[in-house]
């Protein structure tokens, strides 16, 4: 390009290094403002709080996991189970193998999702402006990202393998979450590979899938250094594949994922989870304009009947997840299945996170309008019918996902079929949950804690962070009761109807908190 | 002198579909195309697809006779590109981010360089304010002063008199002029028939059908006359 006024570096060791210094010229400044602002003192105070912090924490999580590996041991194998037919027995290891493949294949969307490789706003508008190697402005942010993300599986992983497998020398656990640290990096490289392009969209998915698959076996069931060895040096050997090219990562795709990352990471810290949910779905997937358009040109009779129309059209165009309440569903049935089985509490709960979980996807639509309170106002018609009308399609996923799982579960003989009935009840219940999670604020945390007979409770707080799974759970009791009796009782299903009608009308009739 | 920029049946806007007719148009070195138009016109739109910023729905930007591709170094080199981006590091100074600007682009003497467009944009005595700090007009200064202090054969400015006082738009019309004077090619999106009249030497006008004035009719348009 012919411009003779414009510097031309001379080689692309000059543009490095140049963009090295520009790095580091930012943080020094940036390190430098921030010490004139911060004093000794408070630097003090934040380590004190944190490390007393992080100490209490640790403290907590191991009584507990050593608690619970010494509850496992001394199970009988004959532990009681909600279910009567175990006509297929899953062997424990294929349990926790599939757990840790399910982890490591998270940890490889979520890296997708948040990059790997990002810039936030302020280094997209004067850094990637400049004619310099982007290499230096990416790599140290990503080698970071990697490394927390290396150290903090291995270390989660070591719990996990303590109470998972009792079996294991206290030695084993140590190369065990090793592997699955390298795991974890091979997840996030293979991220950033997909990020640079270097394969082609769904190879790299397979690809990452067959790795991720790879290393979970390795991790849950050969725990030696040698297996360590192989995925630490394929987790190297990628790293040295993706390094060089760091640079080569285009300048939107660095923007998203920073876009992605900081919005994820804000909305984390102010522990907003509707937020968090908008932040990853944001860029997860095109919105179908066309999906039911058919359906939406027939004539509407009447502003209701307009307004059910477009938020069943609205629903069925935001692409509600398919997949993962059908891994929710498996993960449940597999639960059930495992050799020796896992008390009948700890099956409960796994059925009372993936009705948690499940429900928590459908409310898309509820998410995205209440960000704009005006929308409800737009047609003549009652709040509480337009409250009504958007919990409708939640609503009635639910009740198919639940009459799903319970006809599942009545398969196995957890119960009568009449389990489905109270299931689909359930569901509706769960389904108007969606809406009052969706109109959740922010938690307040200027707000003082309440005093109470066993010290002082953010009740506040901790109202806003339960605002709709409270009748989420709540709807799913007298599920959980029936399966705990291990038949319905039609006082069950009654309490069950009068549970999700309540849980509906309540929902419905009450205006939504806004922040 | 040469020709720096050329759009060939370029097509802009969001998920397929068009906001606005077809652009054609090449800018000389030496020239300034204005951009005008009514809100929500898709001038905006058309300045961030000819910048890369956007992909373009159909068509193609050349740059000195090669597509467009803000990833490429030789591009970025020669771009320069002034949008509404309020985006700045929230713990540097005005001095030390045009000082980043100017070592960035390998400027000699990038200290003295900064001080003269300090100067230029009123911004001398704000100079060690962090943006935070600074009003929305001196924010629209320091931007406009990272996009002028660094060489470049093309320079797009996206409404630049947003948020400028009328003695600073004066002297930033004198500053173009002076751009495209010393060999630089310009494509300005404006709303001001003032700075349009003191800069442009063609001026296209985006509706349906994006259509070549010379300045004086396209001040008139967005006159409203």
């Amino acid at each position: 390009m012919p411009a003779p006024d414009v510097p031309v570096l001379e080689n692309a060791r000059q543009g490095r290094q140049l963009a090295t210094d520009i790095v580091r010229f930012t943080r020094r400044s940036a390190r430098r403002y921030q010490r004139s602002r911060i004093s000794w003192g408070t630097r003090f105070v934040d380590a004190y709080s944190w490390g007393l912090g992080i100490a209490v924490s640790l403290t907590i999580a191991a009584s507990f996991v050593l608690a619970l590996r010494n509850e496992i041991a001394l199970r009988a194998s004959s532990a009681g189970s909600i279910i009567q037919e175990q006509w297929l027995v899953l062997p424990e290891p294929v349990l926790w193998t599939s757990v840790t493949f399910a982890v490591l294949l998270v940890i490889s969307n979520l890296a997708r999702k948040l990059g790997p490789m990002t810039v936030n706003g302020a280094e997209a508008t004067w850094w990637l402006t400049l004619p310099v190697d982007r290499r230096p402005m990416v790599l140290p942010t990503f080698l970071r990202k990697l490394a927390i993300t290396t150290a903090g599986a291995a270390v989660f992983y070591l719990p996990f393998s303590l109470v998972t497998a009792v079996g294991r020398a206290p030695v084993e656990h140590v190369p065990a979450a090793l592997t699955f640290g390298a795991g974890a990096a091979l997840a996030v490289v293979l991220a950033a590979v997909q990020q640079l392009g270097l394969l082609e969209s769904r190879l790299g998915k397979a690809i990452t899938t067959a790795i991720l698959l790879g290393c979970s076996l390795l991790t849950a069931l050969w725990p030696s250094p040698l297996p360590t060895a192989v995925a630490i040096a394929a987790a190297v050997g990628l790293v040295a594949l993706v390094v060089p090219r760091v640079g080569m990562v285009r300048g939107d795709e660095l923007v998203r994922g920073g876009a992605v990352a900081g919005h994820a990471g804000a909305s984390l810290f102010m522990m907003d989870t509707n937020e968090v949910l908008r932040a990853l779905g944001g860029s997860q997937k095109r919105l179908d304009g066309g999906k039911a358009a058919r359906f939406y040109a027939r004539p509407a009779h009447g502003p209701l009947t307009a307004l059910i129309r477009a938020d069943v059209v609205a629903f069925l165009r935001l692409n509600p997840p398919i997949l993962p309440p059908v891994l929710w569903i498996a993960a449940c049935i597999a639960i059930l299945l495992v050799d020796g089985g896992l008390p009948e509490f700890a099956q409960l709960a796994v059925i009372m996170i993936a009705g948690c979980a499940t429900s928590s996807g459908m409310g898309t639509v509820s998410r995205k309008t209440a960000l704009v309170p005006e929308l409800d106002a737009l047609l003549p018609i009652h709040p509480a019918l337009v409250r009504g009308s958007r919990t409708l399609m939640p609503c009635a996923a639910m009740a198919l996902w639940m009459t799903l799982l319970s006809g599942l579960l009545v398969l196995l003989g957890a119960a009568n079929p009449a389990l489905m009935g109270v299931g689909a009840l359930a569901g509706v219940g769960m389904g108007a949950g969606t809406l009052r999670a969706a109109t959740r604020t922010a938690p307040d945390w200027s707000a003082p804690p309440v005093e109470t007979p066993f010290g002082p409770v953010p009740r506040a707080q901790l109202g806003s962070l339960m605002r709709g799974l409270d009748v989420t759970i709540l709807a799913m009791v007298p599920l959980m009761v029936a399966l705990y009796l291990g038949y319905v009782p039609w006082s069950v299903v009654a309490v069950q109807a009068v549970f999700s009608a309540g849980i509906f009308l309540v929902v419905v009739l009450t205006r939504p908190k806004r922040g | 002198m040469g020709t720096v920029l050329e759009a060939e049946g370029l097509l802009v806007g969001y998920a397929g579909a068009p906001v606005c007719g077809e652009v054609s148009a090449s800018v000389e070195a030496g020239e300034v195309l204005g951009i005008v138009g009514v809100n929500g016109a898709g001038k905006s739109t058309v300045a961030r697809t000819i910048a890369g910023r956007q992909a373009s729905l159909a068509g193609d930007v050349k740059v000195h006779g090669l597509l467009i591709d803000p990833d490429a170094v030789p591009c970025r080199r020669q771009v320069s590109a002034v949008f509404d981006d309020d985006l700045f590091f929230p713990s540097l100074t005005v001095r030390e981010h045009l000082l980043l600007i100017a070592r960035g682009h390998s400027l000699d003497d990038p200290e003295s360089r900064v001080e003269e467009e300090l100067e230029f944009f009123g911004l001398m005595g704000r100079s060690h304010a962090i943006p935070d700090a600074l009003s929305s007009g001196q924010r629209r200064r320091l931007l406009l002063a990272a996009g002028l202090i660094r060489p470049s054969s093309l320079l797009i400015l996206d409404e630049p008199e947003q948020r400028l006082d009328p003695q600073m738009r004066v002297a930033l019309g004198a500053r173009i002029a002076e751009h495209a004077k010393s060999g630089g090619a310009v494509l300005l999106v404006t709303h001001d028939p003032q700075l349009l009249l003191a800069t442009a030497s063609s001026c296209l006008v985006i509706d349906e059908e994006v259509q070549e004035f010379d300045p004086g009719q396209g001040a008139s348009i967005i006159a409203g006359s």
